[in-house]
């Protein structure tokens, strides 16, 4: 019985690690709101960790060719991305017109996009720590020389 | 048991600080680029601002077209042979005093020193016409052109540190009958 209780417990413990380990990147939030023609809200937060980890299950032909693509920006992404880290909540850019509002953000850990039109909003927010690990793991499958 | 437990709940509590740590640590003093632009007519506008800081630390890494390791080359060519430094150099030991007035019937253009500044203003009298001020920091200008004279080159990374220590400064206004471009810094993280 003691035993049987034990390995419950280690199955919930790693279980509950798990949780916590996928959720160590933060989460991706999408919530995309249609208006017309037909109404729509769609609303998904899920780990960060997955698209790194989805990325594996993507064709290594087609990872390497945009692997080779993104090469020579690497040291400029890597930066960018660092430096984003480090720097306080800003706005980076801001589009205003009459039926539209577009926002790109950087708001806690976290890259934002909000768009706002007449017929839909949506927002998605990446945490930066997951565009860094996805572009790691995009630069790893770069063809060896 | 007890032991397993503290292992797991404290892998648990690391994953979770992991998750949630602050991440930004930004010092104090960050100082933005703004650049806004206004169309009344369309009803527009464009609002783009960047941490000094962080254009700093890229451009560096921007190596394209003539842009490398933070510099831009330019050619002798593109100077009209001017020696651009020696003529800077005579405008910085000056008092502040107006260098270049060009007035055209319906153009007037200013060219002056003022407390440190370069400045620049342009006119132009046609009926919803530009008017143009720049005003740049002599230090930005310096910093500019601090590169060797035999290569020919802006340092671009070094012009952005001299304008990251140069205060609050609106550098440029542009502005014709229905659009308004204004590129200043300050430490806000927003525009007005």
């Amino acid at each position: 019985m003691i035993l049987l209780g034990k390995v419950a417990l280690g199955i919930v413990g790693t279980a509950i690690a798990g949780v916590g380990v996928l959720c160590s990147e933060g989460m991706i939030e999408v919530n995309v709101v249609v208006r017309q023609p037909e109404a729509h809200h769609v609303y998904v937060v899920a780990p960060a960790m997955l698209v790194p980890i989805g990325m594996r299950f993507a064709p290594q032909k087609d990872l390497s060719r945009a692997a080779a693509q993104i090469q020579p920006w690497l040291p400029t992404i890597r930066t960018a991305l660092d430096q984003l880290r480090e720097s306080d909540d800003v706005t980076l850019v801001e589009v205003k017109e009459p039926d539209q509002h577009v926002r790109v953000a950087k708001d806690g850990g976290s890259i934002v996009v909000d768009v706002q039109d007449k017929d839909e909003t949506v927002h998605v927010s990446t945490p930066i720590r997951a565009i860094s690990s996805t572009i790691e793991q995009l630069a790893a499958s770069a063809p060896s020389n | 048991m007890r032991k397993q437990l503290c292992g797991i709940l404290m892998v648990c509590m690391l994953a979770g600080v992991a998750a949630t740590a602050p991440a930004s640590f930004a010092g104090p003093g960050e100082r933005y680029l703004h650049v806004k632009v206004e169309d009344a007519a369309k009803g527009e506008s464009v609002n783009v601002n960047v941490p000094l800081s962080m254009a700093e630390k890229i451009l560096p890494t921007v190596n394209k077209g003539g842009l490398h390791n933070g510099h831009v080359s330019i050619g002798s060519a593109e100077m009209n042979d001017v020696d651009v430094r020696a003529l800077l150099d005579a405008v910085r030991t000056a008092p502040d005093n107006e260098f270049v007035t060009v007035k055209e019937k319906d153009q007037d253009v200013r060219i002056a020193k003022s407390n440190g500044n370069i400045v620049i203003h342009v006119r132009d009298g046609n009926k919803g016409g530009q008017k143009v001020d720049i005003t740049v920091p002599m230090k930005v200008v310096d910093a500019l052109l601090s590169g060797t004279k035999e290569t020919n080159e802006l340092d671009i990374s070094a012009a952005i540190r001299a304008l990251s220590d140069a205060g609050d400064a609106l550098l440029i206004t542009v502005e014709d009958a229905t659009e308004h471009v204004r590129i200043w810094v300050d430490s806000k993280n927003a525009s007005e």
